[in-house]
């Protein structure tokens, strides 16, 4: 487990290469437009005297929502996964301290100066131009500063929309629960951010009038190297995206030189989404022409069922419990035969998109406790849990806790709720039981740390949640563009038990192998990749 | 020296360069208070005006209407003939030079970048301006060679002042209108400045309108001197005129002080 750094590093030098590529790219466009957007805002408020107040408490107001939240609400308005999103969100997040501190900077200009701008004879235009906003440069290069620190962090967020960049390292650490590999894209993006920060530092040095009382060649040198500093770092950026971006296309595409069609694979952000949508993808590569693009670890299901209607990707794997109840809102149904054919219709009918073939295994959720706790209480099903529940801390998803065949779900059908609750990220929930933070979690039924953790299951013996069988969800017009799709991931129907999906999981949650790996094993045992 | 490098002001001038001003007021809070009030005043070519009077008495407002940094409530002001409300502010500014209170030096700006700055507004070829503020640097003892080229922080209080009057000159203004400007000096340095004053003066032929509350800054440099009270022209005389004759109770009680000093040294000395 704590093997050596190098090798884990060197494996990925290609993929960290294109990620802080893409990070510059991020935040360097995202910056130059709140720059390009922010200085006329921050002009306008220094000039209206009537606009100030809207402009800078509606900027304000930005930069309080929660990153997270922005970038759901842009995806929500904007329709779209990927990098539009992200670099909207980036951008509006760098506007407030541009905007307030050109605001702050102009204000701030000695009135006696001011007053010889006018007196001298000045247009309005030139006052600005000339006096006021070189004298408030310094102001709005500090603004620049925090505005692309702030940026680069940020950034990090984006890989949850499929915007890539180094965040999707975390992103992967965290799902994987692998802290190397979170430390893999949180280490350059701090190194970055001090980059970043140092490079418009001295770009403001270079801009300083002290620079024009300066001669020689060598001072001329350095001033330009100065000035040129940010730029420098960005075109670096475009070099790593670009090298990068033809390193990882050239294993995608193989040997074949004619642009391919392209079929985008989404997953939710977890373990078992990641392996199935290795899978799916290894399965199309082999046996199809078409080229995958994987936008794995998108987020929830809102987020991936968002992005499939609107085009951003064109399969993933749902459950049907999900599709029933959380997608098209209808109420539960207890007889697990009958749940596909309902989401079956009803999602060709609304959204145009088709239901493949189950995997096989339900993974359904599963109230689970610590082994030693229901060995010690004789717990086997939920309802044994009504008396003691008052005294139990539960640590539940944010989608576990909100949705009515959830946690609601177990309140109405058995009559008890928790001491207290805890919102959890799916990757470290069985952490946080196993290290005694919480004493019941919503697991899921193929986790293969339900085993690794010593934890129980218990039976839901009044039938909350509803089956939750995976299969492949897939847009109606890629599957009328490609119909081989459906022939090549026929295999895959009914091959994975719960059991078989439970060791899968283990493999990369505990092992901490990568779901690539894992995946394409699998596929090899059974004989399936050499078509 | 040439009497005009390039042309510094589009206005079409008359033969007599003159100021005049006449029954200008200038009210707040909808004419219940004044800051100035029905002053008339007459400024001829080449002479050196004194606005003199105690801080709040409506001087500077009077020079600020001049260059319209402040609009006048009633009355109205001529320059070059022609009254100020019906030409462009930004061009007359330009052929009025201006020196500031606050000195007003652009900090972003070398000290040769700032005299030059009004020839670079009119759009003087860039070497032709460079010249022209070397000429004025010259001029008011800085050696452009030792401070052209630094910031104006690099620089004294009087050394400040003095770019501040080269700026007011660099486009050869016919005008020159100085707001205080030696306030903040040392005696010394004022005494050097206000000697160099009256040399350019004489240099140059500017017509000067020159603010102070300073009796003896007003007695060194004026060809005649308008006493300012409550907003309100109280005398305008010749030097002779107004220690002779003051033509109120103010003006006597303004000039008596140093007047009586001057007595008392005259005594005092063998």
């Amino acid at each position: 487990m704590t093997g050596s750094w190098i090798p884990f590093v060197y494996n990925r030098l290609p993929e960290l290469w294109l990620r802080i590529g893409e990070h510059i790219l991020l935040t360097g466009i995202s910056t130059s437009l709140a720059i390009l957007i922010g200085i006329p805002l921050g002009i306008l408020a220094n000039q209206v005297r009537g606009l100030r107040g809207i402009l800078l408490s509606t900027v304000g107001v930005l930069q309080t929502i929660p990153s997270l939240a922005m970038l759901a609400i842009l995806l929500a308005l904007l329709q779209k996964i990927g990098v539009v999103p992200a670099i909207t969100a980036l951008t509006l997040y760098a506007l407030l301290p541009i905007v307030r501190n050109t605001y702050t900077g102009l204000e701030a200009i000695p009135p006696e100066m001011a007053e010889a701008a006018l007196g001298i004879g000045m247009t309005p235009g030139q006052q600005l131009w000339l006096v006021k906003l070189p004298l408030a440069l310094p102001m709005i290069i500090a603004g620049i500063r925090t505005a692309v620190v702030v940026n680069v962090g940020i950034a990090t967020l984006s890989a949850f929309i499929g915007a890539g960049g180094l965040g999707q390292f975390i992103n992967r650490g965290l799902a994987l629960s692998n802290t190397r590999l979170i430390l893999l894209g949180a280490v350059p993006a701090g190194i970055l951010a001090l980059f970043v920060d140092f490079s418009i530092a001295t770009a403001g040095w270079g801009l300083h009038p002290a620079r024009k009382t300066e001669y020689g060649l060598r001072k001329t040198i350095l001033r330009i190297t100065a000035l040129s500093l940010p730029f420098t770092l960005f075109i670096l950026g475009v070099i790593a995206y670009s090298t990068g971006l033809t390193k990882t296309s050239v294993t995608v595409a193989g040997e074949s030189s004619v642009p391919q069609a392209i079929v985008r694979i989404g997953t939710k952000n977890f373990t078992e989404q990641f392996i199935l949508g290795e899978m799916m993808a290894q399965l199309i590569e082999a046996r199809t022409g078409l080229s995958v693009e994987r936008k794995f670890n998108l987020g929830g299901t809102m987020i991936c069922h968002g992005s499939l209607i609107s085009g951003g990707i064109d399969i993933y794997p749902e459950y049907t419990g999900t599709g029933l109840t959380a997608i098209l809102q209808k109420k539960m149904v207890s007889d697990p035969d009958s749940v596909l054919p309902i989401v079956r219709e009803a999602y060709q009918e609304r959204f145009q998109v088709k239901w493949l073939f189950p995997f096989g295994f339900n993974n359904t959720y599963a109230i689970t406790v610590r082994k030693m706790d229901a060995n010690q209480h004789n717990w086997h099903t939920i309802s044994d849990l009504a008396s003691a529940a008052s005294g139990l801390r539960a640590g539940f998803t944010g989608e576990f806790a909100e949705r009515p065949d959830g946690y609601p779900g177990i309140i109405r059908e058995y009559g008890f709720q928790f001491g207290s609750i805890q919102d959890l990220d799916p990757a470290i929930l069985y952490e946080a039981i196993a290290r005694n933070q919480v004493d019941v979690i919503c697991a899921f039924a193929t986790d293969g740390r339900i085993t690794a953790y010593q934890l129980q299951p218990l039976k839901d013996n009044r039938n909350v949640f509803p089956p939750y069988h995976c299969a492949p969800v897939i847009r109606e017009k890629t599957l009328k563009k490609y119909p081989e799709i459906s022939d090549a991931l026929q295999p895959l129907a009914g091959i994975l038990d719960n059991e078989t999906m439970q060791r899968l999981n283990y493999e990369v949650d505990e092992r901490k192998r990568m779901p690539k790996k894992v995946a394409e094993e699998f596929l090899r045992k059974h004989v399936l990749l050499d078509h | 020296m040439p009497s005009r490098f390039w042309p510094s002001c589009p206005v079409p001038r008359g033969y007599c360069f003159v100021i005049e001003i006449k029954n200008v007021s200038k009210s707040f809070d909808q004419g219940k208070s004044f800051a100035v009030q029905n002053v008339s005043l007459h400024v001829q070519q080449g002479e050196a005006l004194i606005l003199l009077g105690s801080s709040g008495c409506g001087k500077t407002t009077t020079l600020k209407m001049i260059n319209r940094i402040i609009e006048p409530t009633s009355g109205s002001i001529y320059v070059d003939g022609t009254n100020v409300l019906e030409q462009d502010p930004v061009s007359l500014r330009r052929c009025i030079g201006y020196v500031f209170q606050g000195i007003g030096l652009f900090s972003h700006l070398t000290v040769e970048e700032n005299v030059e700055i009004v020839p670079r507004l009119l759009g003087w070829p860039r070497d032709k301006r460079r010249e022209r503020a070397r000429f004025l640097l010259e001029l008011m003892e800085i050696s452009p060679i030792a401070y052209g080229r630094r910031l104006p922080q690099a620089l004294s209080g009087g050394q400040k002042q003095r770019i501040g009057v080269a700026r007011a000159l660099a486009a050869d203004p016919d005008y020159l209108l100085m707001d205080e400007p030696f306030g903040a000096l040392d005696a010394l340095t004022r005494d050097a400045l206000q000697q160099e004053l009256l040399a350019i003066k004489q240099k140059l032929n500017k017509t000067i309108i020159f603010v102070t509350h300073d009796i003896f800054e007003a007695l060194t440099l004026a060809d005649r001197i308008a006493v300012l009270h409550k907003g309100r022209l109280e005398q305008v005389g010749t030097k002779e005129e107004v220690l002779e004759n003051p033509a109120s109770p103010f003006v006597r009680d303004l000039f008596a002080k140093p007047t009586e000093q001057l007595a008392a040294f005259r005594r005092a000395s063998p």
